[in-house]
């Protein structure tokens, strides 16, 4: 599909200046927040008016334009500044509907990182946002497959990213959806209870077809919506024989397992999958779990093939320790499925 | 590569719930503006709106839905899928197929239950039945799970552009190979939410607007919904063709958060890039359905870009003027009436225009009148400086 060359992430690890994933921090009243990191290339005065998903979203955004020029801008994000939305809810509450001011509204548009970005950089091309929830950024990728179908020569600017605030936080728990007792994310996995823990983050990649001092290469993608276990595993396998070839393996799954007993069923199934010799990962106990943290497992994996090596506290199932082909699987609430195939450039 | 062809449309508008109401109420220059009865705002009588005068129930009881926590959102989607498909005559099989893609593109989503997520959000210990509809992906949630879909599943949103770029989007998965047919559309519906922010920026008339007129004041909001099904033409014989999806494009203005630049950038290149993708020359564009808010800024900035592109600016009208802003949903309901404009060889008066903006000079059409047309243009641009152009052309 494309070739990923510069990535930046901004997650609950440090990620985004000095890269440190080697040991977990750990999560704090249930809540895997991320890291803010000193933003660049973002004018100050803006800086501070921007929401925490904004900031984040522009962060990495930025960091990745200082020094590349980009054909277009494609975001993925479940909530964009639902929380700007909930804030002039509010005003609109107390004020009864009386002059309210717009700050909040504008920002709550969840196309407001991909156009913020822009206007930072004046870049006219393509411009989206895509939302639908677990799916988001895998449409993301999607579209970035097909824009580079169309224009070769092209390179997009692609980035996953939500953030937990105070009110998405209390629907979200609304919806029963967070763990109730108090866990620590390196309990997660162990924890056999409803719910999970939540994250936030954001992830940036440059992606174009030039395969010359590239870091991975993004060779397939699917996304499955539905609630059947079998279906969905039929899926994933139906998927692996259309783009393994003979003799081809899967060296490391990484998996969205996220804690929640009602969720780990479609993990261990679709863990059946994959032969002995590949080793198991999971992502949720690091960043969180929330709809785009797939951008930051490709973050996580384009980090796994240029190193070699994942750090111990990601591992499930240690097997093969050379890392050429990965598997990332995200299941969202159930009902939205996302698998992408990551590979080493061949040197 | 086969050419990607509409086979069936749903709508539903202020001024009529059917493709042959809607274009009755175009024939007839009639508007659906009024006072809002169906929720309580402070503006409902002070502001000019196009509500559909259909409530929620009697929306749920015609559709059979018995579901928690259903959005009027999802609702107006819902009636427009349902007759997009039945019109089309995809089978039970052709629509649970995993070949088959539901695109949406939204603003309000599940804010048109705002008081409810106020209260969830600062108050109830136990959350609303609306607890898990609240963001904008909800709607396909619904629709997705309803009719089985099974395909590439997605929402846009690009503010006000969000719909054409789910129909462009459609389009590409079709060409790409990652569908085979898709439902493609946008909803909208009214909220406190969206009144109070437009009202906040100043950009509500309190008349019905009056698009590219130089004395216009501003927008009114309007509601609704449109889908359409997008196939291979070769995957249609046989079948009644509205349309073809001939081009599109997506851009940004890259100037303002709420406003378009003086040379109007954005808008001429999506109307060039669409023409590119369509591989047509600005003389063959017959007539342009605009993106035509009647704001001060829109109005203005998207006719400087029409003369930039068009030597001879063609045809062109807001039928804003008849429902309002219907913000997402937008790009879907005028697409459908571009494929109206087609199908009949017709075109429709923008409402209430009496003078043509000084600096510009452009005037729409004010009757209701026969025209040949071979292709049609549709603009829609939002907030973020997201600018898209889909062509449609006679089949």
């Amino acid at each position: 599909m494309f070739y990923i060359h510069q990535s930046s992430c901004i997650s609950h690890l440090p990620t985004f200046d000095e890269v440190d994933i080697e040991n977990l921090l750990p999560s704090e009243n249930n809540l895997i927040s991320a890291i803010e990191p000193k933003y660049i290339g973002v004018p100050l005065g803006q800086l501070r008016r921007m929401g925490r998903a904004l900031r984040m979203g522009v962060g990495t955004s930025m960091k990745l334009l200082q020094e590349n020029k980009v054909d277009g801008i494609l975001v993925g994000t479940a909530n964009g500044g639902i929380e700007d939305s909930i804030l002039f809810l509010h005003q609109i509450n107390e004020y009864q509907e009386g002059r309210l001011t717009p700050t909040n509204f504008v920002q709550s548009t969840y196309n407001a990182i991909a156009g913020m970005v822009s206007m930072i950089t004046a870049n006219k091309g393509y411009n989206t946002t895509h939302v639908h929830r677990g799916l988001a950024f895998e449409n993301v990728v999607l579209d970035a497959a097909m824009l580079l179908k169309e224009n070769p020569d092209n390179s997009y600017l692609i980035t996953g990213v939500d953030e937990i605030s105070e009110h998405n936080h209390r629907i979200v728990s609304l919806g029963g959806w967070y763990k109730k007792e108090s866990v620590l994310n390196s309990e997660l996995y162990k924890s056999d209870t409803q719910g999970t823990l939540p994250g936030e983050g954001s992830a940036s990649f440059i992606v174009s077809n030039k395969s010359e001092n590239a870091v991975a290469k993004l060779n397939a993608i699917k996304l499955v919506s539905s609630d059947d276990e079998l279906y969905v595993k039929q899926q994933l396998q139906d998927f692996l024989s259309e783009y393994l070839k003979n003799g081809e393996q899967i060296d490391l799954m990484l998996s969205g397992e996220n804690g929640d007993s009602r969720l780990l069923n479609y993990y261990t199934s679709l863990e059946g999958l994959m032969s002995s010799d590949t080793t198991i990962a999971r992502y949720k106990h690091a960043f969180g779990e929330f709809q785009t943290v797939p951008a930051l497992a490709l973050w996580l994996a384009c980090k796994v093939l240029q190193s070699q090596r994942i750090p111990e506290h990601f591992v499930k199932r240690k097997s093969t320790d050379s890392f050429r082909r990965i598997l990332i699987c995200n299941n969202y609430q159930g009902k939205q499925h996302g698998f992408m195939l990551v590979e080493k450039q061949k040197s | 590569m086969s050419r990607i062809v509409v086979t069936g449309i749903g709508i539903i508008t202020p001024v009529g719930t059917s493709l042959s109401e809607n274009r009755i109420a175009l024939k007839e220059g009639k508007a659906g503006l009024s006072s809002i009865e169906l929720f309580p705002t402070k503006y409902a009588s002070l502001l000019p709106f196009g509500e559909i005068k259909i409530s929620n129930e009697d929306l749920k009881n015609q559709f059979n839905v018995t579901e928690k926590g259903v959005t009027r959102t999802t609702l107006l989607a819902l009636h427009a899928v349902e007759h997009a498909l039945s019109d089309s005559k995809l089978t039970q099989e052709q629509i649970q197929s995993a070949d088959t893609a539901l695109i949406n593109g939204t603003t309000v989503g599940g804010m048109s239950e705002g008081d409810h997520l106020y209260q969830d959000t600062y108050f109830n210990e136990v959350g609303s039945k609306f607890v898990s509809s609240y963001n904008l992906g909800s709607v396909n949630m619904f629709i997705q799970k309803r009719y089985g879909v099974r395909g590439v599943i997605n929402t846009f949103n690009t503010a006000c552009s969000s719909s054409a770029n789910a129909i462009a989007y459609g389009a590409r998965l079709i060409k790409h190979g990652f569908a085979k047919r898709a439902i493609v559309g946008g909803t909208d519906a009214l909220a406190k939410f969206t009144i109070n922010g437009f009202n906040a920026l100043n950009i509500l008339s309190p008349n019905p607007m009056k698009p590219f007129d130089a004395n216009r004041s501003g927008l009114n909001l309007g509601e609704g919904a449109a889908f359409l099904i997008l196939e291979k033409e070769e995957d249609a014989i046989g079948k009644n063709i509205y349309a073809v999806v001939s081009g599109w494009s997506n851009t940004n203005d890259a100037f303002h958060p709420s406003s378009l630049s003086d040379d109007g950038e954005g808008p001429y290149l999506a109307m060039k890039g669409a023409l590119e993708v369509a591989k047509l020359q600005p003389k063959q564009i017959g007539f342009i359905n605009t993106h035509g808010t009647a704001t001060e800024n829109n109005d203005e900035k998207e006719s400087v870009a029409m003369k930039r592109l068009f030597e001879t600016v063609p045809a062109f009208a807001s039928t804003k003027s008849n429902i309002g802003h219907t913000l997402g949903a937008a790009g879907a309901i005028e697409a459908a009436y571009c494929i109206l404009n087609l199908q009949h060889q017709e075109v429709y008066a923008n409402l209430r225009f009496e003078n043509a903006i000084e600096s510009t000079g452009l005037i729409p059409v004010t009757q209701c009148q026969q025209m040949n047309l071979e292709h049609v243009m549709s603009n829609s641009f939002g907030f973020g400086g997201n600018c898209s152009s889909l062509i449609f052309s006679k089949v």
